[in-house]
């Protein structure tokens, strides 16, 4: 815990030789990680993650130090490494720490350091014998575990004082089918911000494991994707990546406070297609992008980044904003203490439309429906992305005909964004964890069913 | 307060006297420093000092292991009664060790000097200028243009009388960059790493990133098709990283591995021989001992297009009825397992630079970027489907730049249908490559 005397006696510490403003980031993280493949148990370990940050600007210039040593000493002693490098003519001063509390929308109620691992072993266990269970093709089942229960105090030089909670849960299911000669796997990974409640009374988790076995089975069966540019309707959930990847992380004022995004500048106009509203949403209770404070301590919001296709908001942190003379959205992030926060996305979807996902497809002559999607990538600087298709099925003339593997898909952002001309009903989110300046954080992504009237599909087949 | 050396023992003590049969302490700490560069100033400034303990006991044939970042009083404690409590919980039934330690080991001396806080910052700001004044086309620099460095501390000691311990230096020179015709944009980016700062060649990569910026200007996508390729060392090494573990005794082991059972059979075409070397001087992952302080040593993995090992640590090499290869990898001291890794992992270079490769191939692209690596690539299966960018090439020569294209295929098919290996053998990091020219990739762009 962050005592508020030794915490200001840092603050100051880091402002002695000049600054703007300081700050101290503590955490104190226990984590439980498990693997189970098919019936044994391979991995159990649990551990502490412990340390803090210390950051210092001095107008938009950002000096971080961080250790493990949170003694006092330490603890000043990282803010003296800042302090050495501030070169900095203005001098902020400290004001009084205040306590600043707050009603926890996402408390949890079985912690992870009161549930003995035997428990999750059996749910993962549960889970791994219906995967093999759905079909003697699976070759392998493996379930991995993890809990997170982060506890942070954040302190900053203007005033703020605020501790935070969040406990989070997570299984991750894969299968792997094989027909002897081939493997394809199939992937399902719910989670919340929640502790062991999560899976003991809320999701059954099994019925997830019966998706990642269907969809690897599907694709083991499945000649490979012709190659070539073509309508894609893309399903709901995790299809949200796309929007993710070709839009998301360009509206974060990571990139976009250096102008280094292809919506730089463009506040106000038509990025999207008319029936696309997209939202970044930290307000969701037990989501997994969700947390009451960001990581610089500022309440986190909803956005509406896209309405009706015009551009209404940027995620922006406080570095950001101060480069972008905006307030920050409550959207600074960061993996942990050894990395500085910046803006990142949180739970983010497109809104439900008004479209019929049948007819979507049926007027879409030929073309790519991609029901499950795996991950992808996007360079905000230029706007292209890619993302890996994980199930798919190619349409002739409006209708679904076979299964298809190995597809991916690449665009650029915006072009994509223009592209979308049917828009469904049915929006849902699934979880993902999303990688970038700040390190590792969860992230939930969805949407309704889509279409996109053009887009470039890869594949092997020339 | 103890001493480091006191924790230690203090804490293998605690393990044996709460039960354990055998107890492993490994501890690994970095030092880092960061200073990137912006518009004329250092606007990234880090300096960090982080590690942590992570604790391994045998009890009863089971391996089981807890972490922490805290090394205060509760540390021991909570380390011995987790671990335990995680042993008691394992059913894998192989069998696993704590190693007394190898008869002999190589010295390697991985250190060198990071230079001076004022060195390094003078450095970041000067690569910082220079990548934004080679060229007009230039705007500015991106995220991440500056310089690293890092010392790594590593002690590993346990019960059955190992202790030892290795430091390594690492300085890291950076430099990103977007370029703006109308309203194309491009980015371009490179970096180069060196045991000692002043070994660094900060104008080089300047260069680099800028000239590959430039160069896709004027890029578009090519017609879709099947056609020869040559995937370009930095390209290829990202292949090779995504793929490396189809090399793992462990993936092999567990079903995840095509190549499970396939020691001794052509895996490759002739002219394909791929190297793990940890001994390598100045190379990213050298080190003379591995994860589970088994000795390393450098070994061919495919021997002229012939897999001749896969990749072991002590549990799997056991399983197997061979010797360790010395390539056991903790995945840092959080993470549970004992895994597997390459340690400087590359093909051996062939005769021909890059642009003798072009000529002898003739007609078809050079692929220099993939990305959607995490995702588009299966490495069960072996099929990838990525973005990429690079160039066509036309009688022999550079012609125009490709970009929005996927390039399709299968890792274990490309190495089988290797029809040369470049000599510009080039390490990003542990893992490295030279050029590779196949025979034909499926390539979807218009």
């Amino acid at each position: 815990m962050l005592d508020k005397l030794i915490a200001a006696e840092v603050l100051e510490k880091a402002l002695s030789s000049g600054g703007t403003f300081s700050e101290i980031f503590f955490e104190d993280t226990l984590v439980n990680s498990l693997v189970m493949r098919n019936d044994t148990v391979e991995t159990v370990s649990s551990g502490r993650k412990h340390g803090a940050g210390v950051r210092l600007f001095c107008g938009t210039r950002c000096l971080y130090a961080y250790t493990n040593d949170t003694s006092r000493a330490g603890l000043l002693d990282c803010a003296a490494k800042v302090a050495a490098a501030a070169q900095c003519a203005e001098k902020a001063a400290v004001a009084p720490l205040t306590r600043r509390r707050f009603a926890d929308m996402q408390p949890a109620e079985r912690l992870p350091a009161d549930v003995e691992h035997q428990k999750r072993l059996a749910i993962m266990r549960d889970c791994n014998r219906v995967i093999h269970e759905v079909s003697p093709e699976i070759v392998q089942a493996q379930a991995v575990w993890s809990d997170v229960d982060q506890r942070v105090w954040i302190a900053n030089s203007e005033g703020l004082f605020v501790h935070d909670r969040r406990t989070r849960t997570r299984l991750g299911m894969m299968a792997v089918a094989s027909d002897g000669k081939e493997n394809q796997t199939g992937f399902e990974g719910p989670g919340a911000m929640r502790g062991f409640e999560l899976f003991e009374r809320k999701i059954d988790a099994t019925e997830h494991a019966k998706i990642a076995a269907k969809t690897a089975l599907t694709m083991l069966h499945a000649p490979m994707c012709p190659a070539g540019v073509m309508p894609v309707v893309m399903a709901g959930g995790f299809g949200g990546v796309v929007f993710h990847e070709a839009c998301g992380h360009s509206l974060e004022a990571t990139s976009v406070s250096r102008g280094q995004s292809e919506f730089c500048g463009k506040l106000g106009q038509q990025i999207a297609s008319p029936i696309v509203t997209a939202i970044d949403d930290g307000t969701i209770p037990f989501s997994w992008g969700s947390t009451n404070i960001d990581d610089e301590g500022a309440p986190t919001t909803k956005l509406v980044l896209i309405e009706n296709g015009i551009l209404k908001n940027y995620m922006i942190d406080k570095l950001g904003g101060l480069r972008m003379g905006m307030p920050s959205t409550g959207s600074g992030r960061r993996q942990d203490y050894t990395f500085a926060p910046t803006s990142r996305m949180r739970n983010t979807y497109i809104a439900a439309g008004s479209d019929d996902g049948a007819e979507m497809i049926a007027t879409m002559g030929d073309g790519l429906y991609a029901a499950k999607m795996g991950g992808g990538s996007v360079n905000p600087a230029t706007g292209e992305f890619n993302f890996a298709v994980s199930e798919g099925y190619l349409v002739k003339d409006g209708k679904i005909a076979h299964p298809v593997r190995g597809a991916s898909l690449i665009g650029r952002g915006g072009e994509v964004l223009m592209k979308i001309d049917r828009v469904g009903k049915d929006c849902s989110r699934a979880q993902g964890i999303c990688g970038s300046l700040s390190g590792s954080v969860p992230t939930d992504v969805g949407q309704p069913h889509i279409r996109i009237s053009s887009m470039t599909v890869g594949g092997r087949d020339a | 307060m103890m001493t480091r050396d006191e924790f230690f023992r203090a804490l293998l003590r605690a393990a044996k006297e709460a039960g354990a049969d055998e107890a492993e302490a490994y501890f690994a700490e970095d030092e880092s420093f960061r200073a990137l560069a912006s518009k004329g100033q250092i606007d990234d400034y880090s300096v960090n000092t982080a590690g942590g303990v992570s604790l391994r006991v045998l009890k009863d044939g089971r391996m089981g292991s807890s972490f922490t970042e805290a090394l205060d009083e509760e540390a021991i404690p909570m380390l011995v009664k987790n671990a335990l409590a995680s042993a008691a919980l394992i059913d894998d039934e192989d069998e696993q060790f704590i190693f007394a330690g190898s008869p002999e080991y190589q010295q390697i001396d991985c250190t060198g000097d990071p230079g001076t806080p004022e060195e390094r910052i003078a450095m970041a700001l000067k690569i910082e200028r220079e990548a934004r004044e080679i060229d007009p086309h230039v705007t500015e620099t991106t995220l991440g243009t500056g310089v690293e460095t890092e010392r790594t501390t590593i002690r590993l000691m346990n019960t059955r009388g190992l202790d030892l311990s290795h430091t390594a230096d690492m300085s890291v020179c950076m430099a990103g960059v977007v370029a703006r015709d109308g309203s194309r944009a491009t980015t371009g980016d490179s970096f180069a790493f060196a045991n000692s700062l002043s070994a660094l060649d900060a104008e080089k990569i300047c260069r680099e990133a800028v000239e590959e910026a430039v160069f896709m200007l004027p890029a578009a996508p090519c017609a879709s098709g099947a056609m020869p390729a040559i995937f370009r060392n930095t390209c290829m090494v990202s292949l090779l990283s995504t793929f490396s573990g189809v090399f793992s005794a462990e993936a092999a082991q567990k079903g995840l591995s095509l190549l499970k059972g396939r020691e001794g059979e052509k895996i490759a075409a002739e002219c394909v021989t791929l190297v793990d070397d940890p001994l390598m001087k100045g190379g990213a992952a050298s080190r003379p001992f591995d994860g589970e302080g088994v000795a390393t040593r450098r070994k061919e993995v495919i021997s002229h297009g012939t897999l001749t090992t896969l990749l072991h640590n002590l549990k799997t090499a056991k399983k197997a009825g061979c010797e360790s290869t010395g390539n056991a990898a903790r995945g840092g001291y959080a993470s549970p397992a004992m895994g597997i890794a390459p340690m400087n992992f590359h093909f051996q270079p062939g005769e021909d630079d890059l642009n003798a490769l072009c000529a002898k191939m003739g007609r078809g692209i050079v692929i220099t970027d993939v990305s959607g690596l995490h995702a588009g690539a299966n490495a069960v299966s072996g099929d990838f489907s990525l973005l990429a960018q690079g160039y066509l090439v036309e009688d022999g020569k550079k012609a125009q730049p490709v970009e929005q294209v996927t390039v399709a295929g299968n890792f274990f098919e490309v190495l089988k249908n290797v029809v040369a290996v470049g000599s510009d053998l080039k390490f990003p990091g542990g893992v490295g490559s030279p050029s590779v020219w196949v025979r034909e990739i499926s390539v979807a762009g218009k």
